[in-house]
């Protein structure tokens, strides 16, 4: 059975905000923002959450939001909506209800699951709850809360955590009822990101706020707008003011703190317009509500200072957070591109191949595999040019290229042409590889192909001769022609391919290894490990610059 | 160590005389930049490597992609002052083949009329 989101494939956020369901089946867990309201649950394509299994309904459930209530609805599903186990229509849901739609030994949903990693900030706020503001508490005290509270969420990680702790926070200073936090994102439009009224509970929905008041805070260069609509007599096209009964709006728009602009210019005051808007703190309450006109203007200028800050540190920290899964994803694509490229070597009865790689970087672009057909035995080695990821992906859509073309068993010269062909229609810039293909029959008659690449050692009793036929590299120019060459190799015969690496790793002094001092140790020796061990010896502690790789083949005749 | 161009135009062709390696980054990036920037305005451009001690697989992509985009666009570099191992490493990838290489100055300047 798969389950999928449709309305965030892929994406799993940290609830703090919004509630969440957990989706667990089997082993697996899976974690889905309630967003928005109503929020679908079916087996169609189209829902929100989508479980395929044939026991759910197309059209299954609904999760609704009435006034920071959520209910589960079930939407005339043949198997029924379970919450705890009792079948239901309609119901209210409580965190750490357990939902299952039409299946009852399968998947089954977590509403809003009370977790122990996302609990800092609340348990810190839960402390701030119990201090009750007395109306004899000075300004000052209730900043020093405040910037107590900044000082403690500092070290917390989770932005949505401290959006809720900033509305919440808020609303105990402001006494207001509804405080939402709006985030720029990266098309300038606002986004709300948190919102939360007086009883704690949690707002999604922003149409019933004053937009209009929204904006021309954003668009003003004072630190906050207080609107008192008692006061105000201009309320032409404030529409939510009348229709929803708002009495006093505040909005302080989120400027990014400027430290270098203010010891720059000690003038210009550090919250001036020019300044950029990362976001907005929107409260309000209702005529039927108390009045919060009167909230000190201190109180507003630390919020907006405090805020701000608060919200900057907190997308640092997510910057921060977001870069290390993208180094999780490069490690997780690391390790395919490794197993792709692990080598099996086919066994065959006339030749073996053995090869050693050493990888400068953790994604290279050194590869090479062995191929082996009815009556051929074919290895082959690749230098991608460049390094990391680009060269990382041109080395597997190369591999596979080479690979299955030599399955085919295609002329060698064709095989390259195709794959010349191939990247020079691409247009991959000015990304190519160099290659060498051999392939050996049974009785030791050997076709290559040098495209671009050092060229092989052939080494026969101790005689090391160096074959110089070559071609172009692939995918440098789309008119390169291709020609293959043969030798007859005798029993013992050892060919030796290298990468550029090799002969052009470097000592202290920036030598280069050379062909000379491969060619010694290759005539001595058929062991590759005392090739990399000579290398290493001259190296010393100079780290490689390039991958280094060696592959031999060698005919053992039959 | 960066690469540096110099650049000086006789009759009519502009010779860029490389100094330092050519290799896959800033190097190639610069070497990429300057040749464009001439190309626009100089479609005869001479290439004086004698100063250049490495050219790695990077810096030759970048060679070949700016003298390729150069020739479909009607405009020719030549090169020239070849040292060993640039030599080593053109022979290797058998671009020798592909580049219009000169031993002299003088005698590149030469082929461009």
């Amino acid at each position: 059975m798969a389950i999928g989101s449709a309305s965030n494939p892929g994406i799993e956020r940290t609830s703090g905000a919004f509630p969440c369901l957990v989706l667990v089946q089997g082993q697996e867990q899976k974690s889905v923002v309630l967003d928005h309201s109503p929020f679908s649950i079916g087996r169609k394509i189209d829902k929100d959450l989508v479980i395929s299994d044939p026991r759910v309904s197309r059209d299954h459930a609904l999760i609704t939001s009435e006034e920071g209530t959520f209910y589960v609805s079930d939407q005339g599903s043949k198997h029924g909506t379970f919450v705890n186990g009792e079948r239901v229509e309609r119901q209210k849901l409580q965190r750490n209800d357990r939902l299952e739609f039409g299946v009852r030994d399968g998947a089954y949903v977590i509403f809003h699951p009370v977790t122990a990693t996302s609990n800092t900030a609340r348990e810190f706020l839960s402390q701030i709850a119990g201090l009750e503001i007395s109306t004899d508490t000075t300004d000052l005290e209730k900043l020093t809360m405040f910037l107590d509270a900044a000082r403690k969420l500092n070290t917390t990680g989770v932005l949505d955590e401290i959006l809720v702790t900033v509305a919440d926070t808020t609303l105990k200073l402001t006494r207001a009822e509804r405080a939402y936090v709006f985030l720029k994102g990266e098309d300038g439009s606002l986004r709300l990101a948190a919102g939360r009224n007086s009883k704690g509970e949690v707002l999604i929905d922003d149409t019933t706020i004053s937009h209009s008041i929204l904006d021309e805070a954003l668009h003003s260069a004072s630190e906050f707008l207080v609107t008192d609509t008692s006061q105000s007599l201009d309320l032409a096209g404030r529409h939510s003011i009348v229709a929803y009964d708002l009495r006093t709006v505040i909005c302080i728009p989120l400027r990014k703190p400027q430290v270098q602009a203010a010891r720059r210019d000690p003038v210009a005051p550090s919250t001036g317009s020019g300044t950029e808007i990362i976001g907005a703190l929107y409260v309000d309450s209702r005529f039927a509500s108390r009045d919060i006109s009167s909230v000190s203007n201190d109180i507003l200028r630390a919020i907006a200072t405090e805020a701000a800050q608060l919200v900057e540190n907190a997308r640092l920290v997510q910057a921060e957070e977001e870069s290390r899964r993208y180094q999780q994803e490069l490690a997780i694509a690391s390790s395919m591109q490794k197993g792709l490229m692990e080598v099996h070597i086919p066994e065959v009865p006339f030749a073996r191949v053995s090869g050693r790689n050493l990888q400068c970087k953790e994604i290279g672009g050194d590869f090479y595999d062995a191929v082996s057909t009815e009556d051929h035995f074919a290895v082959f080695l690749v230098d991608v040019c460049g390094k990391g990821v680009s060269a990382a992906l041109l080395a597997s859509t190369l591999q596979g290229m080479v690979y299955s073309h030599l399955v085919a068993r295609m002329p060698l010269a064709e095989i390259v042409a195709a794959v010349n062909r191939f990247f020079t229609q691409k247009h991959l810039g000015e990304k190519y590889a160099t290659m060498v293909i051999a392939r050996i029959s049974r009785d030791g008659e050997m076709e290559y192909v040098n495209c671009g690449h050092v060229p092989p050692l052939l080494v026969s009793q101790e005689q090391v001769v160096r074959p110089s036929a070559g071609n172009l590299p692939v995918g440098l120019l789309a008119d390169a022609t291709y020609e293959s060459s043969h030798v007859q190799l005798q029993r013992g015969d050892r060919l030796l391919l290298v990468t550029d690496g090799v002969t052009e790793a470097e000592n202290a002094r920036g030598d280069f290894y050379e062909n000379e001092r491969l060619e010694a140790v290759a005539a001595r020796s058929s062991s590759l490990d005392d090739i990399l061990s000579s290398l290493a010896n001259f190296c010393g502690g100079t780290p490689l610059s390039d991958d280094c790789t060696v592959v031999e083949l060698v005919y053992t005749g039959i | 160590m960066p690469l540096k161009m110099e650049s000086k135009t006789v009759g009519g062709v502009t010779v860029v005389r490389c100094i330092g390696r050519i290799i896959f980054g800033d190097e190639a990036v610069a070497l990429r930049s300057t040749l464009k920037n001439i190309l626009a305005t100089n479609k005869k451009i001479l290439l004086d490597l004698s100063e250049v001690s490495y050219i790695d697989s990077g810096g030759l992509g970048t060679l070949v992609g700016v003298y390729s985009s150069a020739r479909s666009a009607g405009a020719e570099i030549k090169l020239t002052g070849l040292g060993q191992r640039v030599r080593d490493v053109l022979q290797i990838t058998k671009l020798v083949t592909v580049f219009e290489v000169y031993d002299s100055e003088p005698k590149a300047l030469a082929a461009f009329h």
